[in-house]
């Protein structure tokens, strides 16, 4: 009796296995639980699939793929990680940039060699004593939900994201501004206290999107209104559709939008964060994929081989450097700073740690930063470096300790720079942390010895290249002068150049400003890396800005 | 429960708060200036004490069962980790179904032709999947069923098929276990008296094995996979992340590294609960087994 009991248990179990298994692969796209995966999901993972989309829902699609006129379509891209916000105004980082780029536009913005051009602006004049900006608007614009764009909704986006009481990343950043003026409909005028040649290259910048002024009004009406995940309505080629988190961002072709020659060329773009990079370079393998980035340099080099990829490499604007703690002694000698400069190998380090994906910096900032002015490099001379150690007041060598994030990247480049710097008689003793608490260990500034840091102007000027890492004020715990640098003359000098109205000039004194800060070395300069995108290669239209987002705005078949 | 529950709170608490790094930091980086960064934290609340920040947690929490919106993507925290839960029950069943399949067959054949070929090729491969990374196993799972054969999605969700090489791999790996488990149990049962005694009575050797071994020799085993099991439901981190899986485990990932305070917190009180659960449910089952072992 018992026993038979114990079998039918146990057949019962496996049976309940079996159904919650079954059960839960049927109803997976439709299974409360998982809070309705939507049709239109399956449908798109399925397109990802056969990549250019075979369900019923695209027939049209399917007709046309050898038509290039018309084309169509769905891209899907694989990105690093998940946006943290559909608010332009409330976001800093690059995931979020690129897929809010789909949807948002700003009166200006640069192009693929940095120069600004017009986008909802027809013109823009700069007062003589650098002090106003007048726009002149383009006419006909409309946002996604139907309202019309003009010079008020210029001003109501600025000023409300300048409020600090609003509580926007970026409020800080539209700190210039000091009053917003509609002059007419179609014309605004942005003033600042001090003269401030760089306001259009701030207006340029991906964080002075336009957006919708009723979504404006909801969240001034609502408290809670959730502007970062509901809020995305702009005048841009593709209109929000859903957010789910880990999962997707689905932006859709908007038909109204304004520039008829520059309309989407594709439905939809589906935005996937994959945070392992070798799945996203195996979807991208199998075609569930259309577009990459970014990529390790070492998968970079074997995509390279593959036919049915294109790789695009281009320089970003981030700075690899060494920083050093100049309340320590060690540092004090500019000798030993440039003995650490020449010591290291640079060509190696871009060889054999980046795969050959990177440039030399030869300047505190990048070539593609508005402002960038390249110096003599630090040639690697071991002897040289040798000499000015042995001649500085540090020449029986030191002990050093070089704190690094745990990330691949960063560890192989400090354990390459540790090993160069031995050569001179610094021992180095790398210790690998998590970037959290990096910043943190960073920003109390109490044990900071040596630093690796990577720093790339959110702005793509010279002044946010520079100020916030060599500025007095800039100290710890504000950020990001870790190191304790202080140079008057300096600070000096980037006030001076904010304030030249003319550009030639304030460029000018930028050069300046980085001939000292090479030459006085206070990091150890490293490289800029590459940005590495792949890309399924019969996808077209697409552009990598300098700053490393990649612009999806055009996308096509072909 | 509701006491170690409420320790369990205050544990979370202190785990996440005193964790160095700062989640505005993390997330804006060195873009908004010392201002923005004192603004913002005074909005979160971050310059409270913390028995005013916990107090507050639990008044939102326990009062008005809400347990927040995530610093990262400003999503709310109780739908989302319901949502997610689901994705992670799935792949969760899924693996244990596998692995109680191959474990508890690789386990009884095992034992029952003890030291033949059988026995020692199920005795390395268990060995041999145990050691395996997770994570290298998931990858050589998706380039050759995913990438080279093209059976399956590489990773994300939306159907069924996207379920398999996840589960797969999370399956083997405590199918491992509990074949080792299963195998070792049965041994011992099989030496046991009443086992002599069934068969000196002239059952069956299929009949011995399933009603007199089995019974008493899945004890052990059903612990197991109820922890196993109590592991998994947590969300499988690595695997989760291999296959862009969005399930609990890629979450709590993402809200560590971000110091996703309100996500981490809610995870932790999920987790240990579930635990609580299964280990009343483990017990409970014992009883369904062997109807001897009872509970006053």
């Amino acid at each position: 009796m018992l026993s038979r009991k114990g079998i039918w248990l146990l057949i019962v179990l496996s049976f309940m296995f079996i159904l919650a298994a079954c059960q839960s692969n049927d109803e997976t796209p439709n299974d409360e639980s998982n809070n309705g995966v939507t049709e239109e999901e399956v449908n798109e993972t399925e397109n990802d699939n056969t990549n250019a989309g075979n369900t019923n829902d695209n027939e049209e699609v399917n007709n046309e793929t050898d038509a290039s006129s018309e084309s169509g379509g769905e891209v899907t891209v694989g990105i690093e990680a998940e946006p943290t916000s559909m608010d332009p105004h409330n976001t800093t980082d690059g995931n979020s940039a690129t897929v809010q780029s789909t949807m948002f536009e700003g009166l200006l913005r640069f192009d693929e060699d940095m120069n600004i051009v017009n986008v909802l602006a027809e013109d823009y004049d700069y007062s003589d004593d650098a002090t106003e900006v007048t726009f002149t608007l383009r006419e006909g614009v409309t946002f996604h939900d139907g309202t019309e764009f003009d010079a008020n909704v210029v001003k109501e986006n600025l000023d409300f994201v300048r409020d600090s009481e609003n509580g926007l990343a970026r409020s800080s950043f539209f700190s210039f501004i000091d009053e917003v003026e509609v002059e007419d409909d179609f014309t605004v005028t942005i003033r600042s206290e001090e003269p401030n040649s760089a306001m259009a290259s701030y207006m340029a910048h991906s964080s002075a999107a336009m957006k919708s002024v009723d979504e404006i009004e909801k969240k001034q009406e609502d408290e809670d209104y959730n502007l970062d995940r509901e809020g995305a309505v702009g005048t841009g080629p593709f209109q929000f559709v859903e957010w789910r988190d880990s999962e997707h961002v689905i932006v859709e072709k908007f038909d109204d939008y304004w520039n008829e020659e520059e309309l989407a060329r594709v439905d939809q773009i589906t935005f996937r964060p994959v945070q392992e990079a070798s799945t996203r370079v195996n979807m991208l393998q199998t075609g569930e994929v259309d577009l990459i980035f970014p990529i390790p340099t070492l998968n970079a080099a074997e995509l390279e081989e593959e036919e049915e990829i294109d790789l695009f490499t281009g320089p970003t604007t981030d700075v690899f450097y060494i920083g050093m703690n100049f309340e320590n002694d060690k540092y004090e000698d500019l000798d030993v700073r440039q003995a650490m400069n020449h010591a290291v190998n640079k060509d190696g380090l871009i060889a054999q740690v980046l795969d050959g994906y990177g440039t030399i910096a030869d300047s505190a900032i990048a070539p593609n930063v508005y402002g960038y002015s390249g110096q003599p490099i630090y040639e690697y001379d071991v002897e040289g470096a040798q000499e000015l150690m042995d001649g500085s007041e540090q020449s029986d060598g030191f002990e050093a300790t070089l704190w690094t994030r745990n990330s691949t990247e960063f560890i192989s480049v400090a354990e390459y720079v540790a090993i160069q710097l031995e050569e001179i008689g610094i021992d180095v003793e790398v210790q690998a942390y998590e970037s959290g608490t990096l910043f943190d260990m960073l920003d109390a500034g109490e044990d900071t010895d040596m630093w690796i840091g990577r720093w790339s102007p959110g702005t793509g000027e010279a002044d946010y290249g520079l100020r916030p890492n060599f500025a007095s004020d800039r100290v710890p715990p504000n950020f990001n002068n870790s190191g304790f640098y202080i140079n008057e003359e300096l600070d000096e000098m980037f006030d001076e150049a904010l304030a030249t109205p003319d550009e030639d000039e304030a460029m000018e004194i930028y050069a300046e400003i980085q001939q000292k800060i090479y030459e006085d070395a206070p990091w150890v300069f490293l490289h800029i890396p590459d940005a590495i995108i792949a890309k399924n290669r019969d996808l077209v239209g697409i552009y990598v800005l300098p700053s490393g987002a990649v612009n999806l705005n055009l996308a096509e078949f072909q | 429960m509701i006491p170690i529950l409420f320790i369990i709170t205050i544990i979370a608490f202190l785990f996440v708060h005193l964790t160095p790094g700062d989640p505005i930091r993390i997330m804006y980086g060195a873009e908004i200036d010392q201002e923005t960064y004192e603004q913002m934290r005074e909005r979160e609340g971050f310059n409270d004490p913390l028995v005013v920040q916990y107090g507050r947690y639990m008044y939102n929490m326990a009062i008005q069962g809400d347990f927040g919106q995530s610093y990262r993507t400003r999503s709310d925290v109780s739908e989302e980790v319901l949502r997610r839960f689901g994705y992670t029950f799935i792949l969760t069943i899924l693996s244990m179904f596998w692995a109680i399949l191959i474990g508890v067959t690789v386990g009884i054949i095992s034992a029952t032709k003890r030291n033949s070929i059988l026995d020692r090729l199920g005795m390395i491969s268990t060995i041999t999947a145990l050691s395996i990374p997770e994570f290298w196993f998931g990858l050589m799972m998706m380039q050759i069923f995913a990438v080279q054969f093209g059976w399956f999605p590489t990773s994300g969700s939306g159907t069924w098929l996207h379920l398999i090489l996840p589960s797969l791999t999370l399956g083997f790996g405590v199918a491992a276990t509990i074949v080792r488990f299963t195998r070792s149990s049965v041994l011992e049962v099989l030496r046991e008296d009443y086992v002599r005694t069934a068969r000196a009575k002239g059952q069956k050797e299929s009949v011995v094995i399933w009603s007199h071994v089995l019974r008493n020799a899945l004890i052990p085993v059903v612990t197991m996979a109820g922890l196993q099991f109590g592991f998994l439901i947590g969300g499988a981190v690595v695997v989760e992340q291999v296959f862009a899986w969005p399930g609990l485990g890629s979450y709590l990932i993402d809200g560590i590294l971000t110091r996703d305070y309100p996500v981490i917190q809610a995870l932790i009180l999920l987790f240990s609960f579930q635990f609580l659960l299964i280990n009343l449910l483990v017990d409970i089952s014992y009883g369904f087994l062997n109807p001897q072992i009872r509970y006053e």
